[in-house]
């Protein structure tokens, strides 16, 4: 019974690194380019769906194709960003939301006209071998999927903390009218950052294509539990995040198929209603630094 | 510009006569069975929007989570007529006041959560009362539900129903604005802390917003689906009910009493014309709200309303010159 339990929340702890990635992209657009992108969960998919055609193109192990998919989704988010929501931006976050929530329909219902609506799923050779750990029986599936998960949130924090183009954004971010001054392109740092969340939306759109089925409508589903992660996790917050998402995988495991998604729905509206304040300390810095424009 | 109240006035006369000439039309039937079909659902369609338009437009509450209240009531009238055997106006009742109960309880988590936070949510829990129809044995899990009434009521009926709730929502809207309460909502909007500090009961006026929004939403949501006949998780508590809102305002124009009405009219007509091509009617529609939002934000309403003063104003300036700094 213990061992079983065990196995349980150790499962739950892995499958964190999933729905840490599915978060992650949701809380860069929220921390640096202060959006609500709804249209992220369609991002997700179609990073989903662009695996699942390069696996059955190329016939590789899906997971080379984020060398291909990653790139894909990066474009697309910078360049919608760029010509669209940055626009609408202009007047106000509202528009810019309604944007977005335009994009999600129109994405939606391009996906189900290329690939149907039949239920989808990434296979592989691999995905129902276990290894055994001390007893305990553990899908290589779910130590695969947390070390992509790791590895991407590794990269990224890298490239936001070292790199010269990452500082870039997040000056941005903290400050847009002093980088502006600076001669930094706020347009191009916004775009870039979308696309960013894009990319690493294609490598959660592998992951959870791997572990569960999806539809073309799926977009809504992980939209929803990319937002619950953020709001657990603090935005921006990468190690935040990664909590979150094994917290998230908890309530998974425990209340299972039928209650796992109502128990998480809870407790983001309790969360919220609790800290409606104190849980977003940037977004509250926002309205006093960016001013009116931003909050209009 | 008019004074308010002239404009009031001339807003409620408009209105009547409209609602006179539309009540001959449903009493006598002219026009066939086609013609009430498609104004049942534009007067239906007006009322959503007019809610929507009410809680965004008005109060700045921009809520993704209004088909909350149409799942609610829509099942609340399939649970009373088809479990209890309830006559279906009881079944109505029924359901506004359950969507009531529910947005009161509710209105103290959401209201306290702003901005972006504040449309989120409202769809996080819609999406939960979804789930959790999804799961409950009471209304049949997934299998749905039908709505019975003996007799059913005809188009006829229906429309009549629709014409009387789609004007009380479109009167609330007109009467509200010039209101003492309504000029506070305003303030609130645009910005809350000044609106605070001059003596608006903030929370009590986005409270009473957000129950009027919730109440016409429900009852509009009980005739859709008093005419469709069956409820399911998915389509009561699905989120094309709020795309349809937020395109309705969008293209009629945000924050007035005729836009959600032009909005409605073109929606039930443009969606029409798209079913002839399954699969890419929400992708224009979405294309068109797209192009609407960067480039006619303020939606077709407002910018036919500036194109004819602009005529106007052009044709004056023909007469007389001084004219022109009266705008």
């Amino acid at each position: 019974m213990i061992m079983y339990i065990l196995q349980v929340l150790i499962n739950g702890i892995l499958l964190g690194g999933v729905y840490a990635i599915l978060g992650l992209g949701m809380s860069l657009t929220l921390g640096i380019v202060k959006l609500t992108n709804l249209a992220h969960g369609e991002y997700i998919i179609l990073g989903a769906y662009a695996s699942m055609v390069l696996q059955s193109a190329l016939g590789v192990d899906p997971i080379l194709s984020l060398f291909i998919s990653v790139p894909l989704l990066f474009a697309g988010g910078y360049l919608l960003q760029r010509l669209l929501v940055n626009r609408a931006m202009k007047d106000g976050a509202e528009s810019a939301l309604l944007v977005t929530f335009g994009i999600s329909v129109i994405l939606k219902d391009a996906l189900l006209l290329i690939f149907g609506a039949d239920a989808r799923h990434i296979t592989v050779s691999y995905g129902n071998e276990s290894i055994m750990i001390a007893g305990l029986s553990i899908p290589l599936l779910n130590i695969l999927l947390i070390l992509i998960s790791g590895a991407s949130i590794l990269f990224l924090e890298h490239f936001m903390q070292k790199t010269m183009t990452g500082r870039a954004i997040r000056a941005v971010s903290d400050d847009t009218e002093a980088a502006a001054l600076t001669g930094i392109n706020v347009g191009h740092m916004f775009a870039l950052a979308a696309g960013i969340a894009a990319a690493t939306a294609a490598v959660a759109g592998l992951s959870a294509g791997m572990k569960w089925t999806w539809y073309p409508s799926s977009g809504g589903h992980y939209l929803l539990i990319a937002f619950v992660i953020v709001v657990i996790g603090g935005l921006g917050n990468v190690g935040g995040t990664f909590a979150a998402g094994i917290v998230f995988g908890l309530i998974q495991v425990i209340g299972g198929a039928s209650y796992g998604m109502l128990i998480s729905y809870i407790f983001l509206v309790v969360i919220l209603t609790l800290k409606p304040q104190s849980m977003f300390p940037r977004i509250k810095k926002l309205t006093g630094g960016r001013g009116n424009d931003a909050g209009r | 510009m008019m004074p308010a109240g002239d404009r009031t006035k001339k807003g409620l006369i408009v209105t009547g006569v409209l609602f006179m000439v539309l009540f001959v039309i449903g009493i006598t039937g002219i026009g066939g069975s086609n013609v009430l079909r498609y104004g049942f659902r534009i007067l239906l369609y007006i009322t959503i929007g007019e809610m929507w338009n009410l809680l965004s437009g008005y109060a700045g509450l921009t809520s993704l989570g209004q088909q909350a209240f149409i799942g609610l009531s829509g099942y609340a009238l399939a649970v009373a007529t088809t479990k209890y055997g309830l006559f279906y106006p009881l079944g109505i009742v029924a359901g506004l006041v359950i969507s009531l109960g529910a947005a009161f309880v509710l209105s103290f988590l959401l209201l306290r959560i702003e901005g972006m936070y504040f449309s989120i949510t409202t769809w996080v829990v819609a999406e939960a009362l979804g789930t959790l129809f999804m799961s409950l044995m009471y209304v049949n899990r997934g299998a749905g539900m039908t709505v019975s009434a003996e007799p059913y009521p005809r188009i006829g009926t229906l429309y009549l129903m629709a014409l009387v709730l789609c004007f009380a929502s479109m009167i609330t809207m007109i009467l509200l604005p010039g209101s003492e309460f309504g000029l506070g909502v305003r303030a609130m909007r645009d910005d809350v802390q000044a609106a605070e500090s001059l003596g608006v009961n903030v929370k009590r006026s986005r409270r009473i917003i957000y129950l009027v929004a919730a109440g016409f939403t429900a009852l509009a949501g009980s005739l859709f689906f008093l005419n469709k006949g069956t409820i399911y998780p998915e389509s009561g508590f699905d989120i094309g009910w709020t795309i349809s809102m937020v395109f309705i305002v969008i293209i009629g124009g945000s924050g007035t009493v005729a836009g959600p009405v032009a909005g409605a009219v073109i929606y039930v007509f443009l969606s029409e014309i798209l079913a002839h091509y399954p699969g890419w009617s929400n992708m224009i529609l979405g294309a068109i709200a797209i192009l609407m939002i960067l480039f006619c934000p303020q939606g077709v309403i407002p910018a036919i309303g500036a194109a004819v003063r602009n005529s106007a104003k052009r044709r004056r300036k023909g007469s007389d010159g001084c004219r022109e700094l009266d705008y």
